[in-house]
């Protein structure tokens, strides 16, 4: 396929074997790239039932068609791998300039199978070496010494891929840190690159083209979906003004801003952390992936600490969640996780459960109260060295919960802890946790944009009619968004009537709407296949009854409740499943997907 | 299925905005979404801006069922759309420039900036009978997989949207676009600035 180089590099760290091994078109043709690439080279290779922490687990990064190209916010890639936190299949994003590099190394994606025997890093120079190198003296460093060191010994043009201390340590809630501070954030792949004994990823130089059907069609596209993104406001002033976090006075103001474990929607002192407050007090610069025109990234400096961020869901996890609103702490804490490798959302809602738990009176720790900033940064390095109580949490909030017999006070869904809007306030926003692939995640079918922010128009949070059906749609979209690859933030301007063009100029191929949400259908329901495989089950696509049965009891969104059961039969059949969650069999055929 | 009351007021809402605003005549016209895999579509001779609960029909989405006795004549269409396309909301207009323009050009180029920056162009199908539910069930879904609307010829206007809001954002829209471009065509002065030129719609 025209925009690819066909093929991966499959890396052996068992034989420290590399082989080139090309991608047949008619996977393309059903999958693309990115995230349904890996979906289904994942399937296909994985045994059933494998501990994700196994050497024969893999991790597999791939980029798409627009990996590379001139199309406006290409520098996003995916992982895909078997996740320690839900055990079911995970895909995750991050941007930056990595997959482009490795691109030009002549690669769409690279396959990780096996283990070292001692902790090594891997290298891929364009053109010249693929080969893994030692790195005990790197093992124990945090990430912005670990990307400082690489840059030492391979020089300053490299992008790299790495984990902390505490993918090192195999916690649950462990991340790939990319470049030191953007993420494969969550589902605790970090474990797993830590359980290979793989601290690094580096790429650097490559010149391979990426042949184009049509340049000058793609540039006439891209001019135009350029000036779309120059005027939309979220994409032109929004997002590189404030980040993801100018969200927090938005979701507040509506009662739906998550506080003390979803105890509460609503708080005042929200705004001392949100995107106005972070933007007067800590930016410093801001900066955006490859190709990327909108630029959300910003460089920050809190009390006697820098770095990036803290992102909208990162500033929530760390701050109101815990009842804490003291914005250099929440701040210089997030630091923390991108240095140690911790996903912050996973951290904070962990943290956030333990301390119900204290308040209940069942783990006795008299430190673990909310709003008690004190502790925070010492407990998210406890966390990822295993240390006291920091061992616990670093299980993540379901494990943690269950050990106290009180589940009930895991804000998670098959595992994953939530993110930061309380579901109760957007129900169809709150069908979409539940049915999520990989647990409890708000990307994977963004309800949000028709619920809060109206776009393309508002329709009513709490009504339930029509919700099943748009958040199929929008699950379908983003998985082919994650497989062309393109950030999520441009779909705030462009969408697949864009990408469809798009994918005809770089293809020859006569792509449309219908055709790429075809494939999105095609990916969740592989991914689907893949948890039943797993086990996983309609059991698995709940709330916590929190949100079932407790009304919020302040706020815009007072009184509301999910009505989860109801909507996710009707989910079932919009999908084509049965009314236990299970693809029919003519759906598979349809898809071309292999029956269980 | 029980039609929600917050659904019917949308119903409403937009049924009466198309008539106040002479995109359709009393009883012309129909509108639909889909929901939990089934549609919900205006009652056949309807007062379209007049909508009461018991003017909305639920029909099956993939197969014919007994409500085709009283769902609107172009439940076929519908259906076709949400079969065939990504909508979530389908309304059909009979928007006056639209169909005017239509019979008389090709396709209808946006030349004022909310047209082009969001819309670009209106296209244009040919279908043997324009007014009845067999032909256009057949040619509308093709536009509609890369176009947010299409103009049957001398008939009027299908548009999909996420909502139906959106739908009616796209019947509003085009009709403004091409009442400008009639105005234009009117004066028959040459453009000083054609920016759907400059931007080369064409290729859309």
């Amino acid at each position: 396929m025209k925009g690819l180089n066909n093929k991966i590099l499959e890396v052996d760290l068992n034989h420290d074997k590399f082989n080139e091994v090309p991608v047949p078109e008619e996977i393309l043709l059903d999958y693309i790239g990115g995230r349904g690439l890996g979906v289904k080279l994942l399937s296909d290779k994985l045994p059933v039932n494998l501990n994700p922490l196994d050497p024969k687990n893999l991790l597999i990064f791939a980029t798409g068609p627009f990996g590379g190209t001139i199309v406006p916010t290409n520098g996003r890639f995916s992982l895909v791998t078997k996740s320690p936190l839900t055990n079911g299949i995970f895909y995750s994003n991050s941007g930056g300039s990595f997959s482009v590099v490795m691109k030009r190394c002549g690669y769409d994606g690279i396959l990780i199978q096996g283990a070292l025997k001692e902790p090594g890093y891997l290298l891929i120079e364009g053109g010249k070496e693929i080969v893994i190198k030692e790195a005990s003296r790197l093992w124990g460093c945090d990430t912005e010494k670990t990307f400082e060191e690489l840059k030492k010994l391979e020089g300053n043009r490299i992008n790299s891929l790495m984990i902390g201390p505490a993918g090192e340590n195999l916690i649950k809630i462990a991340a790939i840190m990319n470049d030191a501070a953007r993420a494969f954030g969550r589902g605790g792949v970090g474990a797993v690159m830590g359980s290979k004994n793989l601290k690094a990823i580096v790429v650097k130089g490559g010149d391979t083209k990426i042949d184009i059907d049509n340049l000058d069609l793609l540039k006439k596209y891209v001019k135009v979906a350029q000036d779309k993104i120059k005027v939309v406001p979220i994409t032109r002033s929004s997002l590189p003004l404030f980040g993801t976090s100018a969200l927090v006075n938005v979701i507040n103001i509506l009662g739906m801003f998550p506080i003390n474990n979803f105890q509460k929607g609503f708080d005042e002192r929200a705004t001392q952390v949100s995107g106005e407050e972070i933007n007067k007090k800590l930016t410093q610069e801001h900066e955006g992936c490859y190709a990327c025109p909108i630029r959300c990234g910003r460089l920050t400096r809190a009390g006697d600490m820098k770095g990036k961020g803290p992102e909208y869901e990162s500033v929530w996890a760390l701050g109101p969640n815990l009842g804490i609103y003291d914005l250099i702490t929440v701040t210089q804490a997030n630091y923390l996780c991108n240095k140690y490798g911790i996903d912050t959302i996973s951290c904070g809602g962990s943290i956030a459960c333990a301390m119900e738990l204290q308040e209940m009176g069942l783990l006795k720790d008299s430190s673990l109260q909310f709003g008690n900033s004190n502790i925070l940064k010492e407990l998210v390095k406890k966390i990822a060295l295993k240390e006291d109580i920091g061992a616990q949490i670093s299980e993540g909030s379901r494990l943690l919960s269950k050990s106290y017999n009180s589940e009930e006070v895991a804000m998670q869904v098959k595992g994953l802890e939530l993110p930061a809007y309380d579901p109760r306030g957007a129900i169809g926003h709150a069908l979409g946790y539940a049915t999520s692939n990989r647990g409890g995640c708000h990307l994977t079918g963004y309800m949000a944009s028709l619920e809060i922010f109206a776009a393309p128009k508002k329709i009513d949070r709490f009504t339930m009619a029509g919700k099943p059906d748009l958040l199929v749609l929008k699950q379908n979209q983003k998985a082919i968004e994650d497989s062309l690859v393109i950030c999520a933030f441009a779909g705030w301007a462009l969408g697949l009537d864009y990408y469809a063009r798009f994918m005809k100029a770089i293809t020859g191929i006569d792509y449309d709407v219908v055709k790429l949400l075809e494939i999105g259908e095609r990916i969740y329901n592989l991914e689907r296949i893949f948890n039943i495989k797993e086990g996983l089950s309609k059991k698995d696509d709940i709330l916590p009854p929190r949100f079932i049965s407790e009304p919020l009891k302040e706020g815009v969104s007072k009184g509301h409740v999910v009505p989860l059961e109801k909507m996710l039969e009707q989910y079932y059949y919009v999908r084509g499943w049965d009314i236990n969650g299970f693809p029919e069999p003519e759906l598979l055929k349809k898809l071309g997907i292999k029956h269980i | 299925m029980i039609v929600e009351e917050s659904i019917y007021n949308i119903f409403k809402k937009v049924g009466k905005h198309l008539v106040r605003h002479g995109y359709n005549t009393s009883h012309s016209g129909n509108i639909s979404i889909r929901s939990g895999g089934k549609i919900i579509i205006k009652r056949r001779a309807a007062m379209l801006g007049d909508l009461q609960l018991e003017d909305l029909v639920v029909s099956n989405l993939k197969e014919e069922d007994s409500s085709s006795l009283i769902a609107s004549t172009e439940l076929g269409v519908h259906r076709a759309i949400y079969l065939e396309t990504d909508a979530m909301a389908v309304i059909h207009a009979h928007n006056p420039y639209c169909v005017a323009l239509s019979l008389i050009e090709d396709e209808i180029t946006c030349i004022d900036a909310e047209g082009f920056a969001l819309y670009k162009k209106i296209p244009i199908i040919d279908v043997e009978i324009p007014a009845g539910a067999y032909y256009t069930s057949i040619e509308v879904p093709k536009m509609l997989k890369n176009y947010p609307f299409v103009v049957v010829r001398g008939h009027g206007l299908f548009a999909k949207g996420m909502t139906l809001e959106d739908a009616l954002q796209y019947v509003t829209g085009a009709e403004q676009s091409a009442y400008i471009r009639y105005l234009t065509l009117m004066t028959g002065k040459p453009l000083k600035r054609d920016f759907s030129k400059e931007k080369d719609f064409s290729i859309w």
